[in-house]
């Protein structure tokens, strides 16, 4: 009977972590949407003002940023310094392929990044990164929407369905 | 002979390093870049040809390891080219989209033309011994700015007063971090990168100059802007393009730097890269 309590609670814990596995991802996804977009504003302000080299825009929006986020600016700097790959679309694929722990749409924004970047004039440039920061509020948008209602859903829907499982196992 | 050639290799598509600098490393003047064709050098006396065909992205590396994978830094990119580092000049040939007067884009690049930059010493050879203002003429790839940059740090190395350079294409003297790649002289000061006419009322009211020198007089703005650095005091040396004085005289937009008798001396380079000087009368 002991046993039978113990593995019950084990897959409640189980479901409700899960619950609470995909809750937490959610909002890591919008906390680091809502950092690419700072870094994206970042790097259109420097760019307007100052008018920097790729490698060393991507360099200061490193020290500006943390994280994933961090990492990411600074490998892709260190990868256009070493003038390997034809294009920025390229630099940036390496660079992700390095990066494990990003979300999957911060991962698709910063694909979209890639392609954005190297344009010939800087008006250009400018709506190219302009572009990528409307997508990015648009996921954020999406992502925000109902957000508190959500997460609790998938909390108590976790939880739940570890006690259904509980119950029909039973 | 000075040449930033690592400079230029590193502008190259890594399939294309080894064979260009083989070939090239001591008499290669230009590298022809056309999709789906291969490489040209063209050396001193002849021109040699790659086996594999140039490929869209071999054209994109080189632009972007030009610029740093940022084009808009290079301004000259508005009027078809860019100055890469050491001093090595890019033109692009491909699809251009204009805005107005602008050029914009252009996308695809379909051809580029790599032009290395190499520096002589002493090709002016007695040349700095000329008073009042010259101008060297000849066609395209006759060595006018090589002869330029020579004849400045003549100049400027015999006392004979404060050099401005106004380089408009950072091709005469190109600089990185602080660091120039071509000894400049003694007494040279370098303005680049500014449109001609804006460069040269800055260096006439700021950097107190004995001579002025300006590379590549190409438009009737260049011209102007000459004229209002002419009799003041300054000694003027420019280059331009007209294959032999006739054409010179015969082409519109030098027309007033020749009626108003700007430049006593004139220098003449020839395909050959030989040189003959006369005097400048009307």
């Amino acid at each position: 009977m002991m046993i039978k309590w113990i593995g019950a609670i084990l897959i409640v814990a189980g479901c409700g972590g899960f619950g609470l596995m995909i809750a937490s991802a959610h909002r890591k996804e919008t906390v680091m949407l809502k950092k690419l977009i700072a870094a994206l504003d970042y790097m259109e302000c420097e760019l307007q003002f100052r008018m920097s080299a790729l490698p060393d825009l991507c360099r200061q929006t490193a020290s500006e940023c943390d994280g994933a986020l961090r990492q990411v600016f600074a490998l892709l700097s260190q990868e256009l310094e070493d003038q390997i790959s034809p294009d920025v679309k390229r630099c940036m694929g390496s660079v992700l392929a390095k990066s494990k722990d990003l979300p999957l749409q911060t991962y698709q924004m910063l694909e979209l990044l890639g392609s954005n970047l190297g344009r010939f004039d800087l008006n250009g440039q400018l709506r190219g990164l302009e572009s990528v920061r409307q997508e990015c509020r648009l996921r954020l948008n999406k992502l925000m929407n109902n957000a508190d209602v959500r997460l609790r859903s998938y909390q108590t829907l976790g939880l739940c369905a570890g006690a259904a499982l509980v119950i029909l196992l039973m | 002979m000075r040449c930033q050639w690592q400079e230029f290799i590193n502008l190259l598509p890594g399939w294309m390093r080894q064979p260009v600098d083989e070939h090239g490393a001591q008499q290669l003047q230009e590298l022809h870049l056309r999709m789906d064709e291969p490489p040209q050098l063209i050396l001193k006396n002849q021109s040699i040809w790659l086996n594999k065909p140039v490929r869209g992205e071999d054209l994109r590396f080189c632009i972007n390891a030009a610029t740093k994978y940022s084009p808009w830094t290079a301004g000259s990119i508005q009027h078809g080219y860019i100055t890469a580092p050491g001093g090595h000049r890019i033109g692009l040939c491909g699809e251009c989209s204009f805005d107005g007067q602008t050029l914009k884009n252009i996308a695809p690049v379909t051809s580029l033309c790599m032009r290395v930059a190499r520096d002589f010493y002493g090709i002016s050879a007695d040349t700095w011994k000329e008073q009042g203002s010259v101008l060297i003429i000849g066609p395209p790839g006759s060595g006018k700015t090589t002869f330029l940059r020579d004849l400045i740090r003549q100049i400027s190395n015999h006392g004979k007063g404060a050099v401005t350079v106004l380089d408009e294409r950072r091709e005469l003297f190109p600089c990185s971090a602080g660091k120039f790649f071509f000894e400049r002289g003694k007494q040279t000061d370098v303005l680049s990168g500014g449109r001609k006419q804006t460069m040269i009322c800055c260096a006439l009211q700021t950097m107190s100059p004995s001579v002025i020198a300006l590379d590549e007089i190409t438009a009737a703005e260049d011209c102007a802007a000459l004229l209002e650095a002419a009799w003041c005091g300054v000694q003027l040396i420019a280059t331009a393009h007209a294959g032999s004085k006739e054409e010179l005289y015969a082409r519109k937009t030098y027309e007033p730097l020749v009626s108003q008798g700007i430049f006593d001396t004139l220098i003449t380079m020839r395909t050959d890269k030989t040189w003959q000087k006369e005097g400048f009368c009307l």
